[in-house]
């Protein structure tokens, strides 16, 4: 190879680097000790005297000729390197981000609590018969939870054993059905979509609820109390406590209404000196509860006398509102299907 | 349902050293929750909440005898200072009977019991000033004299009362009966109510209704200015004809509240003879008639029996007897007792809703204090969930999760519909189950597709994001003849992207299911596309782990080709044809252009290395 092939061959390599190891690269190639300019230096003493000063000037001539042109190719590298800032303050790749009703979480998690305590989860039809839904929870014909204004009827041919076709106001229907199922030791939750004729900023005409039931020998209050308590530390917080009070219904006797302490103003009824405005004194209604009451027990084929059980129900809805401090003006929105809304969960 | 009550005014009736956030705690935790305290003059408003099977409970009397059993368990003192179901009896009235009423009850089930007195000489004027704070503190109009008195009669003692104007009672002659459809009666706020029958009237001597009896009085007979003689009139009535009353007419009044809920008939003396004794002093009035007192069935006191045991069984809990039988006296139960046995006898005031000894472990528990029991788990049992339900939940969460992560919105719609998206999708109305007492034409109809209201869906949320993809897992409900429809789970989806991305959505949740093939429709409407897939399907089908093939360590080797897609080759002809190579692995579609589809070919051998030859000579079969 003679100096002009390698001076061809310099600046083909040359042109197609574009970093600066590369550049160092062809540097050593070149320009170091036992680089390719060196080795035509030691060529020297094998030529003719005459010839070897204007080699060695040539050799020399193209030695800074490198030297120069990768000395340009830096500055140009460098330069090409500002103008191609790397910033990985940047957003990563965008990937679709879809959502779940927000109900879909809170209704996870509140079955994953009481997964822990073996209460198995059941569905139960949510279009009854009148009998499951109110003859079998001890409330006869003539009770105000029957009529037309509480309980929706659908048009479909009286049942002669089981009377009219309803869309359950609760999920407490499920509880005689559940007696029929399996004979204690009964531990259910029930989660399902439940019905009634209001329609307005805090009601919709359907909405949640969330039924647990316990059947048992020498079941009573304490552990009602234990279980809902268990509850609401894990699902609301440890340091929230609950508290029961005197209430009436009737499948429960006695029967309670549960109330959880207060997340905003910590159970005191105010902040500062200001009245708390989520909660009444200090309390947030939770849940309705109570023992079963015998006759439903009886409407299920279980003899009172043998055994005793605690029910609970309460709405999903509620729960994760006060769970996540929503501030839903118009509940209406839950089932409105709007994207605005739904894209947030 | 509330009432308010000040603090001057329980103590009218109470005698106690607890403070007014004492009593508010404390009743709250073993009877009427008392929600807020509120300062009002020089006196306290305590706004109570009464619990729906204690009407008993809501009025000033009321709740003295809740504070009177509850108070002392939290070591506060607490008796009552006047006991008026004692000290109010019809004995008391001193009358000079000169006037006379004619009334008659065409049926017996609308009252069970009917009371009235003639009082004459009335002066109508200002109430005095307690009366007149008092009303005020309970959210309740100043009218006059009369009127508020019978206002301070219904918060004192719980008993609603209406005064007649006498002279306009045509004839002296009273006819309660049940109204006819469409009858009109114009109430004392100057309303016209128009009955829908059946609800509980009275007529004059001269045919005019003059009462819509425990709602509101009549125009034509009420107290005015000019008011000399009336009729305290003070009743309990059927409470179902109330209550339906109140709901067919909109007419919502709070006598009509007390009245639904079933008041007990004692209550009904002390009131009138209370009344009578403020009428007297407050009005100046002079009774003029007998007392007229109808009254078919007197209270017999109700005794119910239990056991030490069973009661402390349900509370959980070892009460011991002395204080089990102190709390049964402070609620004015009369216990008796024989060995582990109790006897109570029922006071009138909780005649409704006191009858068996579950009754008694609430009283018993409620009084010592829920908060005094201890938390305790339940005891521990094995119950199996069934097999169906386990699945059910667990993949129906698993699939949506899998959607949202591919980017779309999990929606729950109502399960009722309306004649119009039934009728727009096609369905036949006959189909679907309707619900016959409806509040809206928009949820009529209960489901059989959720596609109508993905469809909508999207269509109400058109222009508010550009691209719109939505799932509901949900319920249909298919009728049955003479039974209850079939719930069925189904997964619906809608987009407004294209048919191939809804197709891409349906596969890749197909795979994520390890599932091998599933049949499904994809339907077009007006550039939404939409799918519905019974839940079960991906149920039966599911696999928790996908079918594990072993690592071929043979050459793979990948060919494309491309074909011009047509009606005689389609794709799934292409991948049928391609199938039965013994060579054949798997294909992509790698490139479409018009109908040149460019496919990507793999083939391979479980057995030995196979060369480019031979495969190529499986392609050209295809």
């Amino acid at each position: 190879m003679d100096l002009k092939q390698l001076k061809n061959e310099f600046l083909g390599t040359l042109k197609k680097i574009n970093n600066l190891n590369q550049l160092a690269e062809i540097r050593l190639k070149y320009l170091s000790r036992n680089g390719l300019i060196n080795k035509f230096f030691s060529k020297i003493k094998d030529l003719p005297l005459n010839e070897r000063k204007t080699f060695g000037q040539q050799i020399n001539e193209f030695k800074k000729e490198i030297e120069n042109q990768i000395k340009e190719k830096e500055e140009i590298i460098k330069n090409i390197q500002q103008d191609h800032f790397f910033d990985p303050t940047l957003p990563g790749k965008q990937y679709p981000k879809g959502g779940l009703h927000p109900l879909t979480y809170t209704i996870e998690e509140i079955v994953n609590i009481f997964q822990k305590l073996g209460f198995v989860r059941i569905s139960y039809p949510e279009v009854e018969w009148e009998y499951f839904a109110f003859e079998a929870l001890n409330m006869p014909k003539g009770h105000p939870a029957r009529d037309d204004f509480e309980t929706f009827f659908v048009d479909f041919p009286e049942n002669k054993k089981f009377g009219k076709m309803v869309l359950s106001p609760h999920t407490s229907s499920g509880q005689n059905r559940e007696m029929r199922r399996v004979k204690p030791p009964i531990r259910m939750i029930n989660i399902a979509k439940t019905y009634r004729p209001n329609w307005d900023t805090t009601h919709t005409p359907m909405f949640h609820q969330f039924e647990g039931l316990c059947i048992d020998k020498n079941i009573n209050i304490t552990h009602l109390k234990g279980t809902i308590d268990f509850f609401v530390k894990n699902f609301f917080g440890k340091e929230r406590t609950i508290r029961l009070r005197p209430a009436h219904f009737q499948f429960t006797e006695p029967s309670f209404e549960i109330d959880v302490s207060c997340g905003l103003c910590q159970g005191r009824g105010e902040i500062g000196s200001q009245k708390c405005k989520v909660c009444k004194s200090g309390w947030l209604e939770l849940a309705g509860a109570g023992l079963v009451h015998p006759n439903v027990l009886k409407a299920g084929g279980i003899d009172p006398n043998e055994y005793s059980g605690w029910a609970f129900g309460f709405g999903p809805e509620r729960c994760m509102m006060m769970k996540e401090g929503m501030e839903i003006n118009d509940i209406r929105i839950l089932y409105s299907g709007d994207i605005r809304f739904l894209e947030q969960f | 349902m509330n009432i308010k009550i000040t603090h001057q005014w329980l103590l009218d009736y109470l005698n106690t050293d607890a403070t007014p956030d004492e009593i508010q705690k404390y009743l709250s935790l073993s009877g009427p929750s008392i929600e807020r305290i509120k300062p009002f003059g020089d006196d306290l408003i305590y706004d109570i909440e009464i619990i729906s099977n204690r009407i008993d409970t809501a009025s000033v009397i009321g709740i003295a005898q809740e504070a009177v059993a509850i108070l002392p368990r939290f070591n506060k003192k607490a008796q009552l200072k006047i006991n008026p179901f004692e000290k109010y009896r019809f004995s008391n009235i001193n009358t000079q009977p000169k006037e006379n009423l004619d009334v008659m009850i065409n049926q017996p089930n609308l009252c069970s019991r009917f009371t009235a007195i003639i009082l004459d000489y009335v002066e109508i004027t200002s109430s005095p000033e307690f009366i007149k704070h008092r009303l005020q503190a309970a959210g309740i109009k100043i009218i006059n004299n009369v009127v508020d008195i019978s206002n301070y009669l219904m918060i004192t003692l719980g008993q609603p009362v209406h005064i007649f104007d006498f002279d306009q009672i045509k004839g002296r002659k009273m006819i309660m009966r049940e109204a006819k459809k469409g009858e009109k009666i114009i109430t004392l706020d100057g309303n016209e109510v128009i009955l829908n029958g059946g609800d509980i009237v009275i007529e004059d001597g001269e045919g005019r209704l003059i009462d819509l009896c425990g709602i509101m009085g009549g125009l034509n007979s009420s107290v005015t200015n000019k008011t000399k003689r009336i009729l305290l009139f003070v009743q309990t009535y059927n409470k179902e004809k109330i209550r339906r009353t109140v709901m067919t007419t909109a007419v919502r009044t709070v006598a009509a509240t007390y009245f639904e809920k079933g008041l007990d008939e004692e209550r009904v003396e002390p009131t009138l003879v209370y009344g009578v004794e403020l009428l007297e002093k407050y009005a100046k009035a002079r009774p003029i008639s007998q007392v007229f007192d109808i009254y078919p069935n007197p209270y017999i006191p109700k005794k119910i029996e239990t056991t030490f045991d069973f009661i402390n069984q349900k509370i959980g809990l070892d009460i011991n007897k002395k204080t089990i039988i102190s709390i049964l006296s402070d609620l004015n139960f009369k216990p008796k007792v024989k060995e582990n046995k109790i006897m109570v006898e029922v006071p009138f005031y909780r005649k409704y809703d006191l009858s068996i000894p579950e009754d008694m472990v609430e009283e018993i528990a409620r009084i010592y204090g829920y908060n005094n029991l201890p938390n305790r788990l339940s005891p521990p049992a094995l119950v199996l969930q069934p097999e169906e339900y386990d699945q059910l939940f667990n993949l129906s969460l698993k699939i949506k999760y899998f959607l949202k992560h591919l980017g779309l919105n999990e929606v729950i719609n109502y399960s009722m519909i309306s004649k119009e998206m039934i009728e727009e999708w096609g369905l036949e109305i006959k189909n679907h189950l309707r619900i016959k007492n409806m509040i809206s034409k928009e949820i009529e109809y209960l489901r059989i597709s959720l596609l109508p209201s993905l469809y909508k869906n999207i269509k109400d949320n058109q222009g508010r994001r550009e691209v719109l993809k939505f799932f509901e897992v949900a319920k249909v409900y298919l009728p049955k003849k003479d039974d209850l429809p079939e719930e069925i789970y189904r997964l619906g989806i809608a987009v407004n992207t294209d048919y191939f991305d809804l197709k891409g959505i349906v596969e890749a949740l197909i795979s994520e299911m390890h599932i091998d093939n599933l049949n499904f429709q994809i339907i077009e409407r007006n550039s939404i596309y939409l799918v519905e897939i019974d839940l079960g399907q991906f149920i039966k089908k599911y696999r928790v782990l996908p079918k594990y093939t072993p690592i071929n360590p043979y050459a793979l080797i990948k060919l494309d080709k491309t074909f011009n897609l047509s009606k005689e080759l389609t794709f799934e002809k292409i991948i049928n044809k391609a199938r039965q190579s013994p060579l054949f692995q798997k294909l992509e579609a790698i490139d479409l252009y018009k109908n040149r589809l460019t496919v990507r070919f793999y083939f391979s051998s479980t057995q030995r290395n196979i060369t480019e030859e031979e495969v190529k000579k499986e392609l050209e079969k295809i």
